[in-house]
Formats: C-alpha cells, structure tokens, sequence
C-alpha cells in the first residue's frame, strides 16, 4: 500500500490499540474555524459520576433542560441557555473539568430526575408530567412527593414488543399538532423483525392506544417535525437503504424495508400488507408499483466528506431569525460524523423532497439528542458508543450559537422543470454567480436492494447552460440540460462569490428529486 | 460499521505477554470478584514450562483461594472430597491435599493479596482451578491453559510472478517468473530484488491435528488468501496496509496441501501468515511477524465483567434485559446485598440473587443488547416466567403459561411508584382488580436477611383466585416455612442451586406447586438456606 508505507508500524499500532485499549485515543474532531465565526459550539462539563450520553432532549415550561440517557437516567440541566463556562478537556483525565474559577452565573447545573429506565430515546413534557419511551414503552413520570425526583412512574403504552437484540431501539416523539407521540421501533437486526412491530411507525394516542401507522422502517435514529408540523423520521444506510435518509411519515405508508411487513396481520386500519419491492431495482421505479411505498425526502449522501454515515435528530427551527437565516429548515445531525446538517423541504406534486447542505462540524462525541429552543439555543447531545463518533469523546453535552453574522450560504434550493432555483443569505456577485462556469452538477441515485447499503450509480453528467441572476441579487435560477427523476442532484458552487467577495461556506448541496416540478 | 470490543481487564496485557521470549517470569494477575463468587479470569494462558508470576489478589468480603489441578479433574468433587472430613479440611484452611493438586495458594482472608512463582507444566493440556472454600467450587473456576505450538508449514515451495494488479489474480492462468523452494519453509518475500509489482504463491503441505475449529491469521500489504485443501481458509485481498485480520474454519483431521496466495502493488510490502488450533497456541508460518501478533489470543476474560452497579442508599433500579427474567425485566438491588428481578411482562416476581446486584457494562458499554444474568450468586427462580394469578378450579387445573409478546391474558402494567427510601411498589391489574406489589429487603445478606414481598390486591377477587409461589419443587414443610428446592437454574452457562425458603401465612402445596389464596393483603417471605456452617467456623477463627 503506497501511501502509508511509512505509517505502517504506526498504524499496526493503532489498530492493536483500537482493539485492545481500554478507551481508544482518538484525535478529537476541532470545531472550523471558518464555521466558527458564525456558529459556536459550548461543551458543558457534564456530571460526575455517570456517562451523559443524551440520546433525547426535552425543555421543560421553566427552560430548563431535560435530558434522557442510553443509561436510562433523566437529567435537568438549569442555566443551560446563559452558561459560558466551556469546559476543558483534560487529555491526563479524560474527562471534561469546568472551569472553577469562573463566575458562578456562568456556570451549568445539573440534577438527576430519573434513573433505571431502559434506555430513553424520547422524552415529550405535557401538562406536569415527562414522557419518555424506553425500549419497550411509552411512560409518563414526576416527582408526587415534590422531592425534585420522580418517584410515580405510570406506564402509558407498552405493546410493542422486545426480544434482547440490541438493534431493537425506539424513538419516541415529541407531541404532534394532534396531541399524539409517534413511536419508531427498529427491526431486529437489519433484516428482521421478530417481535410485533419492529420495523414500524406507531402513534399513541392521549389515552395510551396505539396505533400501527407506517410500516417499512430500518434503523430509525430519530423522529421531528416540519414547519407544518408534518412528522418525519431519519433511517440509516443497510437493507433497502442506499444511505441514510430524511423520511415523511405519511399515515398509511410503507417507507420502503420489507422485513417487518408480516405485522399487517396484527394492524387492520393499515389494509392489507404492501407488494414486496423488487430486489436491485430503483426507488423510482418501485414507486410506480407500489402505491404505499414513499420514497425518501433527503437522501443523506453518504461517505467520507459528504453528508453522513449516521443521521440522528430532526430539529426544527422555529427561533424565528435567532438562529439566524435558515428559520423553519431542519437541522440533523450525524453520530458518527460528530456534524450537523441543513436541510429545505418543499413539495413537489404532493411529494416531500429537498435538499441538504453541510452546516456545522466539530461536535465533541456522536450526537443522539437534540431540541432547539424558540431563542434559538441549540441543545445536542449524544455518545459514541456502540459505532464510534469522530468527535472523540464517549459523551456530551453542547450548545450551538449563532453568533450573529451571517454566513454566505445558499438559503433554499427549490426545484424547476428544467433546473433549480437558489436563493443566498446575501446578495450574490453577479458575474461569479451568472456564469455556469461557476457550478458543477452530477445527478446519481442508489441500488433499491435488499444487500447493506449501495454505490452511487447511474451516473449522469449534466450541462448547466444558464444561470440567470434574478432582479434582488439574491436568488438564481440554474438551467440544466437534463433533470432525471429520483435522482439525487448534487451542486457545487465553488466558482460563486458575494456582492462582498466571500465564498460560499458550504458550496455543495444534494437534491433529492423525487418529482420535477411542471412549473 | 464496527461494533466496539468489550473491554479487557487491567491483567490481560501483563499476561500476553510472550511467554518463551520472557526470562523474567510472566505476571499472572487473578482477582476475585466482589460478591460475585467468580474469579475475574476464567481462563489463562501460558506456554509450556513458563516461569509464572501469579499475583492472586482478594478483593472480596469473603476468604477465597486458588487451587490448581491436574487436566480431567473434577474440581466440584476434589472439594465435596476434602469436605468428607471437616475437622481435618478445616485445619487445613480448606486448602485440599490431594495429589491431584499441583499448586496451592494460601486461604486469602478479604483484601489479602498473594504473590506465588511457578513453572508452567510441560505438558500442554487444561489444568482447572477453583476456590476450594466451601460453596465456592461451583462458580469460581477457570482454567490454565498450557498451549505449545502448532504444526508449520513442510515441503514449501515458492512461485514468482510479475504484474500489476489491484486484487489477487488467477495465478494458475499466469506462468511464473521464477520457482523454487523454502528450506526454511516460512513463508517470506524476499526472494529477488523486486520491491513492486509481483506476486508470490507458496505451496506446500499441513498436518491439520485433530477435528476442530482453527483460527488462521494475515496480515499483508497488500492482499493475500489461504487455502488448505480445496477450501479457502482465510482472505484479504485488495490494496490495503498489513492489519492483522483472522477467519475461523472447521478443519478434519489428515495431511493437507496448503497454498498460500499474495500480491504486492506498490510501496511497503509484507506478510505474515499464521494459525491457532484448539490445541496449540498462535504458531506463526512466516518468517516476519507483526508487533503484538499473540495479543487479544492468549487469553479469555469473563468478557463484560466491570461496571458493578453497587446500590448505596436508595435501592438501585435496573431495567434491561437480565438473564432468567425475561425481555421486560426490572431489577431492583438493595444496600445489604438482596437483589431480585420483577417482570413488567409477567406481571410477576421473577428472580432473587444474593451478593453483587448487576454488571451493567454488557448493556452500557456497548450497543445494548443481550441478556446479562445477576452479578451475585445463590439465583433462585421459584417460578418459571409465568403470570402469578390465576383461577384454579380444582386440583387439576394446569398454571397459564406466558409466551413473550404475546398479551398476557387479563394483565395491564400500570408502572411503578417510589417510597420515599427509593422502593418501589409496582402496580398492574387483573381481572379488574389493581394489584400494587411492594418487595423489601430485611437486612444483610451475609446476616441472613430476608425479602418480604407484600401484595394488595382492590377489586372483587374472583372465586378460587391463587398467587402461585413456586412450581416443580420439591417441598419440606419446616417450622420457618417451605423449604423450596426447584429445578437447577442455569443462566448463561452457570448453574444454580435454586433452593429458598419461603413462608406465607396459609400456603398449600399442590402437587409440586405451592399456592396461596389471594386475599386482600399477602406477605411471603424469601430466605435463603444458611451459608455452609463451616464459613461461620472460619469467620470465628479470624
């Protein structure tokens, strides 16, 4: 192997230390500096004594925190929205110090509500009482004796099933504009589905019933709404999945993995049971058979420098401009990746499809949980336990800011008959973002199969012959010499500049192009 | 996507290390685990006639020792043995003299530790140890491993060729360079000057000892492939750095041709090729071998032992999947050592351990799943997983069963409250009639402590309604209660005696079930035999 001739005793190293090590020393992810003029990132010291590995995140009515754990624990965070203090990672220790000798006021606060639960991915706070969804149930919890720890603990939902298989995770929801929690159970394993239920999306209404609601769910890593407050999950590359995806959750689907579609007997309201998808087919070409089955709204591209390997949390922005331009899109962020991206929705005859951009990177561990305040404070935590995180850390907890200045971004991209339609944070340079020159396209889809994941195939190679710059300087409109439909239509933009000269941050976007636009 | 190793303990690396370079004695180290009746290794490995340090240390509340015996003893009866005469076993500090023993340590009082230097048999084979302190034998033992080396490669020779490929190609479709044999018969590259370009395919024959799994080993830069017989073994192949990779294949026993396939695109170049049997250690077939290419081989640790949840205070609560208490299972540890399972899918009091509560690092360390059994020991299981009501209409009547997601018929979980001391009372209902069940631990259980277990059941009770308390026992009426001796319980390879005494004010035995009619308000009792006497002797004599 040529490049790393030299690397070699250094990497056999490394390998054996990544077996046998204890904790593998990792170079811990930076945040960018280039990011970081726009978006800051605050790493809390978390608590001693137990690993904070937030894999759900809830506010409650006062503002403060609340933050279940893959251990099962319940922690309250208070001062989280105001605390300064970052905290230091200490290299010797291995572990997060706060800063002591900083003022009292700056610092974060925490106290243990819960604990003994059975992993909790979900947590949704209504009137006096914390839900959360552990492995096998939705349960609702306070403190009666108002001890500050929750000592009743009423079981709202349990009949879903369980068998012991690790992969058996499930997401619970915050509460939809109907007042129901939407539950996303994981198959067994990435194929199967041994016990009722798994590989489904499930409502629970306010009395506890459960309704089975789509069925073709893989991997889930977590479930949010749009502005509209449509629900949404995200599913993991494997089976029937070519990468990771964002997901609409239309009642009544099949979102595409079959292994769990013998619990159609078991869920009348859904009809009956969906045609199979073909093997090595197209999403695009399944689709025209299979009436239940809805193809995904974003494709997360996968890989090394692309968008993700493992898409968590759907967040929401609803800060209304404090988290700066991008207000009603939806963050994700990837655990392994330790990053965060964007994305834009729109529909496209009656069909959810967009596009996604990089955003952020440089989170310390691999993000699970996630909520983001009306004032803009972006709460997320996570591990990297179980499929590691590039962040380095095994756990954290952080806080993302905008610190005010706008970055030069593309703000949406919508698509057209013939090509798509940009619009910038800022005013573009019209000679740089005019010029077809300045963009580069490739359009590719994924092997619709049943075998772990798929290349990027089907290449095609579009001319972009016009980009026209519109009268407010701020938007263009891309003219391709083909659109293919299912595609993914992947942009770069590294030719475009400012008014003011700047680069655009992020110059690449993917747009999943379920359906083309007739105007 | 990998999924994380379990962690090592602390004394595995000190004891991979290779044994025949060493000069200095090989440091052993073997713990005892708290309240566990384990050792923390259940398995070691040395080469033959090593010098061995063994660092034995005890960490727990009780005394513990290590005896090493010949292969095919049966430790369990070597103790029971010794035990035959006690005056005499407990002069000895239960240390056995028996000629099947060929190393001893010291009766090792709580958090005592003990360094003994050995040489390591020469004879490879499995020579067990255990604690032989009574009540010990059962859980705590391992075995010593002595492993020599296996058979190398005969006869080898080697084929050259030139070319420049990204995969290993149809070598037999291609005419070598140059051919030749290996006196050495290790596999190795440097055969001419080529740096770049080539590729080497070494023949030559293996005696495969005995039926069995074998282990094959590479790591080459850049691909390679092993195959004895007509079967591939073993496979990297593309470009890529020398990463030590493995594949396990069932072999039979005979003489077989091997070949042994690798390629070399550009820059570094390497080769390491070797194998492990049942039988005999890593034994390299190469004549370069990587840095640390025995480690992670030598040795096998009880794999998820290490984040004891240690109950102080307030009970500890545990919901996972523990092993014998079904998908829904919460544990509940006390402070003084009396733990127990409840089933949120049963509905019912599934289990009760002594000692250490639960290891949680199985769950907490990794993805989460698998079932963990108790960390404790002394496991009882009265019942199978099975509901604890239910209407009997006479004597006949067969006890439901539960099948895990199927609804269990008449049940709903409602959840569970906290006291203020952190005990929780679980509530479901049956029948229409809500059942609250609280489960309290009367003390310490090395001063013989008990669980009482209170039920309340509101609601119209239907006629001939029972709580069942145990099922295929054997039942002694005593004056303190029901001795129950149910059928052995085994959990993830460890056997259970599964013996309890239970007491409940009007209980009946009904064949091989013991019963209770449910009424508003039932108490039993759960308390284990008393420990061996000869412990107390021992405790005195401190």
């Amino acid at each position: 192997m040529k490049a790393q001739r030299l690397l070699l005793p250094v990497l056999l190293g490394s390998i054996v230390s990544a077996i046998y090590a204890p904790r593998p020393a990792r170079a811990a992810a930076e945040p960018d500096p280039k990011e970081a003029e726009y978006y800051k990132i605050t790493t809390f010291p978390t608590p001693p004594g137990t690993a904070l590995e937030v894999s759900s995140v809830e506010f409650l009515p006062d503002g403060r925190v609340a933050m279940g754990t893959r251990r099962g624990e319940v922690w309250i965070a208070s001062n989280a929205q105001n605390a300064t203090t970052p905290g230091a990672w200490n290299k010797d220790t291995m572990i997060f110090e706060g800063d002591q000798a900083a003022p009292e006021n700056s610092h974060i606060r925490y106290q243990r509500f819960a604990e003994g639960q059975h992993e909790i991915l979900g947590l949704a706070w209504k009137d006096g009482w914390l839900y959360a969804t552990n492995r096998y149930e939705v349960l609702r919890m306070k403190s009666q004796s108002g001890s500050g720890k929750a000592d009743r603990f009423e079981t709202v939902c349990d009949k879903w099933g369980v068998s012991g298989d690790y992969h058996e995770y499930s997401f619970g929801s915050r509460f939809d504009k109907n007042g129901d929690l939407w539950v996303l159970c994981c198959l067994t394993g990435s194929f199967s589905s041994k016990t009722p239920f798994r590989g489904w999306a499930l409502r629970v209404k306010p009395d506890g019933t459960m309704v089975p609601t789509c069925s073709g769910v893989r991997s889930p890593g977590g479930v949010g709404f749009d502005a509209e407050g449509e629900v949404y999950y995200t599913d993991n590359q494997g089976p029937w999945h070519g990468a990771c995806t964002l997901q609409h959750l239309v009642p009544g689907s099949f979102q595409g993995h079959p292994g769990g579609n013998m619990w159609y007997d078991l869920a009348p309201n859904m009809g009956p049971r969906p045609q199979d998808p073909m093997d090595k087919s197209r999403m695009v070409t399944e689709r025209a058979k299979i009436k239940e089955l809805v193809p995904p709204a974003v494709y997360m591209v996968y890989g090394p420098g692309k968008i993700g390997n493992s898409s968590t949390a759907i967040i929401l922005d609803e800060s209304e401009g404090k988290f700066g331009p991008f207000q009603k899109q939806i963050f994700i962020p990837d655990q392994s990746h330790s990053n965060v991206s964007r994305v834009f929705l729109e529909t496209v005859n009656g069909v959810k499809q967009g596009v996604v951009f990089p955003f952020l990177t440089g989170l310390r561990s691999g993000p699970i949980g996630a909520r983001m305040g009306k004032d803009g404070k972006f709460f997320v935590g996570g591990s990297d336990r179980g499929w590691g995180a590039k962040g380095g850390q095994p756990f954290a907890f952080e806080r993302i800011d905008w610190t005010g200045k706008v970055p030069f971004e593309v703000h949406e991209m919508r698509a057209k008959p013939d090509g798509f339609e940009l619009t910038f944070t800022e005013p573009v340079d019209p000679a740089t973002a005019g010029n077809p020159a300045s963009y580069s396209a490739r359009e590719f889809t994924y092997i619709y199969q049943e075998k772990y994941g798929s290349p990027e195939v089907d290449d095609v190679l579009p001319k972009i012959e016009k980009a026209v710059v519109a009268g407010d300087g701020k938007s263009v409109r891309l003219h391709f010499d083909v659109l293919t439909k299912g595609h993914v239509h992947e942009l770069h933009l590294d030719g475009v500049r400012s008014a003011k000269g700047a680069s655009v941050l992020h110059p690449l976007a993917y747009y999943t192009l379920n359906e083309i636009p007739v105007k | 996507m990998n999924s994380l190793r379990p962690l090592l303990l602390s004394g595995f690396l000190a004891a991979s290390a290779p044994a025949l370079l060493a000069q200095e004695p090989v440091q052993i180290n073997l713990k005892t685990l708290t309240a566990q009746m384990k050792f923390d290794l259940s398995e070691l490995v040395v080469s033959p006639g090593t010098k061995v340090k063994l660092v034995f240390e005890n960490p727990d509340d009780m005394p513990h020792n290590v005896v090493f015996c010949q292969p095919g003893t049966n430790v369990e009866q070597l103790v029971m043995k010794m035990l035959e005469k006690p005056e005499e076993a407990l002069k000895n500090n239960f240390l056995p003299n028996d000629p099947k023993v060929w190393l001893k340590s010291r009766l090792l009082n709580p958090h005592e530790k003990q360094e003994i230097e050995f040489t390591a048999p020469e004879k490879p084979g499995n020579y067990p140890y255990v604690c032989s302190f009574p009540g010990h034998a059962a859980s705590m033992q391992g075995v010593l491993r002595v492993l020599g080396e296996g058979p190398k490669l005969e006869n080898l020779k080697f084929a050259l060729y030139h070319g420049s490929w990204k995969s290993l190609p149809d070598f037999t479709a291609l005419t070598p360079h140059r051919t030749g044999d290996v006196p050495d018969n290790l596999v190795q590259l440097n055969f001419d000057d080529y740096k770049n370009q080539y590729g080497l395919v070494f023949t030559g024959t293996i005696k495969i000892p005995s039926n069995g799994e074998y282990t094959f080993y590479s790591a080459s830069d850049d691909g390679c492939r092993i195959t004895v017989g007509d079967e591939q073994v073993h496979k990297h192949d593309g470009i890529h750095p020398a990463e030590i990779k493995e594949s396990k294949k069932k072999l039979k026993k005979g003489e077989y041709p091997v070949r042994i396939e690798y390629f070399q695109a550009e820059g570094g170049a390497a080769l390491y090729v070797g194998w492990k049997g049942e039988h005999f250690d890593t034994t390299a077939l190469s004549k370069w071998t990587p840095e640390n290419w025995k480690k992670g081989v030598q040795q096998k640790t009880n794999e998820f032992v290490g984040l004891p949840l240690e109950p102080k205070g307030a009970p500890t609560i545990y919901r996972n999947f523990i092993a014998g208490a079904g998908n829904r299972s919460i544990g509940v540890g006390f402070e003084g050592g009396m733990n127990y399972a409840w089933s949120a899918e049963t509905m019912n009091f599934t289990m009760a351990w002594r000692g250490a509560f639960m290891d949680a690092a199985r769950h907490w360390r990794n993805r989460g799943g698998g079932h963990q059994p108790p960390a404790g020991f002394d496991v009882v299981r009265p019942t199978d997983l099975v509901p604890p009501l239910a209407v009997l209409e006479n004597q006949e009547s067969v006890w439901p069963t539960f099948t895990p997601d199927q609804p269990l018929e008449g049940y709903a979980w409602k959840g569970y409250d906290l006291d203020q001391n952190g005990v929780p009372t679980f509530h479901y209902t049956w029948k229409g009639v809500q059942v609250d069940e609280k489960i309290e631990s009367t003390g310490d259980f090395k001063k013989g402590g008990s669980l009482v277990r209170t039920l309340t059941l509101k609601g119209q009770l239907p006629a001939k309604s029972f709580l069942l308390l145990s099922q295929k026992a054997k039942l002694t009426s005593t004056k303190e209660g029901y001795a129950v001796q149910g059928e052995k319980l085994n959990l993830n390879g460890t056997n259970y005696e599964n013996q309890i005494l239970i007491k409940a004010p009007g209980a009946t035995v009904s064949g091989s079930s013991l019963l209770v009619p449910a009424t508003e308000k039932i108490q039993i009792s759960y308390t284990w035999p008393e420990m061996h006497p000869a412990n107390h002797a021992t405790h005195t004599a401190q």
